[in-house]
């Protein structure tokens, strides 16, 4: 059984512009142990996806339709003070270093014993403190630095502090959102890969958010590429790369400088990205698309499966 | 041609902008109340010149009724009684709105010019000018401009209105000269100023043509917070009996209660020159936070999305 | 500790703040119109004091000289006689700042923990009638004029109810009755404090219950607030620990920077209640043309501001690590 398993779900925000449909009808599952990369350009869904897993959406943000089962159990119908004890102990995240994440009035060590102690009450602070310590050698800090305040930290030893605090209860899945954004390539690099290490040494399942699909590509197993509030394309990292199938993932692929390999011309997506108040009634990237056919501005697209692993939201596919 | 050409193009934008922002501002309530409110005080400050020229008896500083001497409550003749002289209270009211607005809109024009001024030179010129005006701006801002005004008033004697709205205006810029500035820093960078420069445009050119235009509204938009500075401070003057002795403002009514000792005995003296301070204040407050939320974009949002 | 440098700083600030406002007093006494000797000397005086008084003072000499007799006297502690009470000016002075601070202090801490106490209930209610409520008196009693408040206080609970005292600081009768133990007269100074305090509290709460108010409803935006959430934490845990302490601070620079207004606010107070401040003091001096109480009383207000101003900024200092580190 996986772990988490997504079906149809659809989310969207009351704006004073209207219903905007940020996610729509989206599925996926992950298993145990696995890692799932979601790509997409900015507004494309998958961080408010993110947020509604945890059931964190702004007061304007409302799931429409869909069911979020989590080991078994429907997230969507859990009450206030269930999602409460299941955030952070089950599933965590980790945030952009780049945003305002810590707050900057607390000391860091603080920070962190504050998520142990609020789910494991019967610690005592000194014992709450040590588990920081462990936390903290885990993610490569160094111990003096553990009672700083934010704002004397760097990029990337931020964005260890968050990795240390959203390990810190141990949980069963983490969320990454951008965690490598903003940061430079070097320490981009190694970020990556403490997160792939502590997958690897704990068995952690991540879902790993990025917009850099060269990222997402190193560190998980199955990849989805997300487009306008829809999933176009889902399945193992390998076939996903080696094969796209939909245009929107082709064109990601090629619009990406790789060092090694022929040289070609890097093609940029032209076009912008659909207003996502109006619910369309055919595919979301018709009109930036290369290859799009008569079907694909009247009708719906479908899912078509390549393998029983790769599958793409795609009606010009042959 | 060209000329009425360029100048309804200039026009239009600026027009649209201010339908645009009184379409905004007519959805906020306090916005409306604080206006009803202010119009209401505009027709007093207007009326106050009717009764001197129905009755010399209704003079608000000289109109004494012969019949009466003493401080009596409201009559027919005397909608809102009379004080302890036998002056009609209400002609003192009207004329008070005269004065507090004269007092408020004055001071408060007078420091925005000071400190929109100051603003910009400091934020354009930078470094030494920049330090020596914010330092100054500093100081002034530490002094309390109440007590200020009483020590002037023991050197120099009784202070006449335009000297206090002088002073007051001397010492209220620092507030607004800090905000222009913080703009004209954030201005100086654009592209639209570098083009200025390149083409040869002198420095005071630059600051009032180009900067000048982009920093009023927010000049404005303090002005209506420098009003009721001036206007409480004009009050409390009078209130404690430095202001001047020739003009009617409701502190100075205030100041006749309390010192002739009618305070507990006629609310209808004591009650209406605090009421009306207490008003005007409150609704150049509420113009001045609706006028906010036309101005700065983040502000609405909030009541879009709460 | 990087706090005292910070303080050390401010403070050298202050003295240069303080040293130029010196300067121009004494230049504004020496140039205004008038004779500037009948400024400085009694005329009550007998000629042989005056004569004394005025060598004393340096007036006979050049304004160079007499500026630096100003300053010598200035710090020595010689701030001349009162010509109204005819006793020095310093001890008039020291008698009445306790009463200033112990009032004006008062008012400023309580208004302000009050506001931000109801600031932040009226943001985790927004929309709520206790939110209009809260709002609306904060908006209503924060734009009342000030000398008009003190007096209706007097008028309805003084006057009409009797529940309070109509003027000063303690009843004479306490004053001087020799038995009457500290208590007694603590108790007794509450008793008068009670309207002057409610005047200052009803006038200031306002603008910082509006301010906490908005600056909770920014700070809640905020991305940390959102972690806080995802660790599971109970709302008021978030509200309280997280989004509170970070949305006070925008409070903290508030009442620094409305110490002036509050200054006259207290000054006025002082005089309605005929309570014996320095604020008072400065009112009256100058409607008796005492100079030279007018000018230190005004000298050391100054001071007071300039000091709060230094208490505010290091407690902002102290509150925001960003600051401190």
């Amino acid at each position: 059984m996986a772990l988490l398993e997504v079906k149809n779900l659809s989310i969207g925000y009351h704006s004073q512009k209207g219903y905007l449909h940020a996610v729509e009808d989206v599925s996926f599952s992950l298993k145990a142990g696995k890692s799932l990369g979601f790509v997409g350009e900015s507004g494309c869904g998958k961080t408010t996806l993110c947020m509604a897993l945890m059931r964190l959406l702004p007061p304007n943000g409302v799931i429409r339709e869909g069911r979020i089962l989590f080991e078994g159990k429907d997230l969507l119908k859990k009450s206030d003070e269930e999602m409460r004890k299941i955030r952070w102990k089950k599933i965590a995240m980790i945030f952009q270093a780049a945003m305002n994440a810590l707050n900057p009035v607390h000391r860091i060590e603080d920070q962190i014993a504050e998520a142990i102690l609020a789910h494991n009450p019967v610690y005592s602070k000194e014992e709450a403190m040590k588990k920081v310590e462990d936390l903290f050698m885990l993610v490569g800090i160094p111990k003096d630095r553990m009672r700083d305040y934010p704002h004397q930290y760097s990029g990337g030893m931020k964005q260890r502090a968050v990795i240390a605090m959203a390990m810190a209860c141990r949980p069963t899945l983490m969320i990454a959102d951008e965690p490598t954004t903003a940061l430079d390539v070097i320490v981009q690099d190694q970020i990556l890969k403490e997160i792939k290490g502590l997958q690897d040494r704990f068995k952690i399942s991540i879902i790993f958010i990025s917009h850099d699909i060269s990222v997402v590509s190193d560190v998980c197993d199955d990849i989805g590429v997300m487009y306008a509030g829809e999933l176009v394309e889902y399945g193992d990292r390998s076939e996903v790369f080696s094969s796209p199938a939909h245009p929107y993932t082709k064109a990601l692929l090629s619009s990406y400088p790789t060092v090694t390999g022929e040289k070609y011309k890097l093609e940029p997506i032209p076009g912008e990205p659909p207003n996502l108040i109006n619910q369309l009634s055919c595919c979301r990237f018709c009109d930036r698309c290369p290859s799009a056919g008569v079907l694909c501005k009247t009708e719906s697209p479908v899912w078509l499966e390549i393998t029983p692993t790769h599958r793409a939201l795609c009606s010009s596919i042959r | 041609m060209e000329k009425s050409n360029k100048k309804s193009l200039n026009r239009s934008p600026l027009i649209a902008r201010f339908r645009e922002g009184w379409a905004i501002y007519r959805q906020n309530l306090l916005g409306k109340i604080g206006l009803t409110l202010l119009v209401i005080f505009a027709l007093m400050a207007i009326c106050s010149f009717i009764p001197p020229l129905i009755d010399p008896m209704y003079q608000p500083m000289t109109g004494v009724d012969p019949d009466i001497a003493k401080s009596t409550s409201p009559s027919l003749k005397h909608w809102l009684g009379t004080d302890f002289m036998g002056r009609d209270i209400l002609s003192q009211l009207l004329a008070g709105a005269r004065v507090a607005f004269m007092v408020g809109v004055s001071a408060a024009f007078m420091s925005i010019v000071i400190g929109t001024t100051i603003g910009m030179l400091a934020g354009y010129m930078g470094k030494f000018v920049d330090t020596l005006l914010m330092r100054l701006a500093d100081m002034i801002m530490v002094m309390p401009t109440l007590l200020v005004v009483l020590i002037l008033a023991a050197l120099f004697g009784q202070l006449n209105i335009w000297t206090i709205v002088l002073i007051i205006a001397l010492f209220r810029w620092p507030g607004v000269s800090r905000v222009i500035r913080a703009q004209t820093l954030s201005l100086k960078q654009r592209p639209f100023i570098e083009a200025a420069k390149v083409a040869g445009a002198s420095h005071m050119r630059i600051i009032f043509r180009h900067i000048m235009p982009n920093v009023l509204p927010l000049a404005f938009l303090y002005m209506t917070f420098r009003v009721t500075s001036a206007i409480i401070i004009e009050a409390a003057l009078a209130f404690l009996g430095f202001g001047d002795p020739s003009t009617v403002s409701w502190g100075m009514m205030l100041q006749w209660v309390w010192k002739t000792g009618h305070m507990f005995k006629a609310p209808y003296w004591l009650l209406p020159p605090g009421i009306c301070i207490s008003l005007i204040t409150l609704s150049f407050y509420m113009l001045g936070r609706a006028m906010d939320e036309v101005l700065d974009p983040r502000l609405r949002k909030e009541a879009e999305t709460g | 500790m990087e706090l005292w440098k910070y303080i050390a700083r401010r403070l050298i600030q202050i003295a240069i703040i303080f040293f130029v406002i010196l300067t121009v007093l004494f230049l504004l006494f020496r140039l205004a119109p008038g004779d500037p000797v009948s400024r400085m000397v009694d005329p009550d005086m007998t000629p042989e004091d005056a004569e004394l008084l005025i060598s004393q003072l340096g007036l006979d000499k050049p304004i160079g000289m007499q500026y630096i007799y100003y300053l010598k006297n200035f710090f020595t502690g010689n701030f001349g006689e009162s010509f109204h009470y005819g006793q020095p000016v310093i001890e008039i002075i020291w008698e009445r700042l306790p009463n200033t601070i112990l009032l004006f202090t008062t008012a400023i801490i309580l208004s302000a923990l009050v506001g931000v106490f109801l600031g932040k209930i009226a943001s985790w209610r927004k929309g709520e009638t206790t939110d209009t409520f809260l709002t609306i008196g904060a908006l209503v009693t924060h734009t009342v004029f000030l000398p008009w408040l003190g007096l209706i206080l007097i008028w309805i609970f003084a006057y009409k109810l009797d529940w309070f005292p109509i003027t000063g600081m303690i009843s004479e009768d306490v004053y001087l009755d020799p038995d009457a133990g500290i208590l007694t007269k603590f108790l007794d100074v509450l008793h008068h404090m009670v309207l002057p305090l409610a005047t200052l509290f009803l006038i200031h709460f306002g603008s910082y219950l509006l301010i906490m108010r908005s600056s909770m409803l920014e700070t809640l935006k905020e991305d940390y607030i959102l972690t806080a959430r995802a660790k599971g934490l109970e709302e008021k845990v978030i509200r309280n620990h997280h989004a509170a302490p970070n949305a006070a601070l925008p409070v903290v620079t508030s009442v620094g920077l409305s110490l002036a207004f509050s200054i006259n606010g207290g000054a006025l107070t002082e005089t309605i209640f005929t309570w014996p401040g320095i604020g008072r003091e400065l009112v009256m001096a100058v409607s008796q043309n005492d100079y030279p109480l007018a000018q230190t009383s005004f000298l050391l207000i100054a001071i007071v501001v300039l000091l709060s101003n230094l208490v505010v900024d290091t407690l902002y200092a102290y509150l925001d690590p960003r600051i401190r580190y």
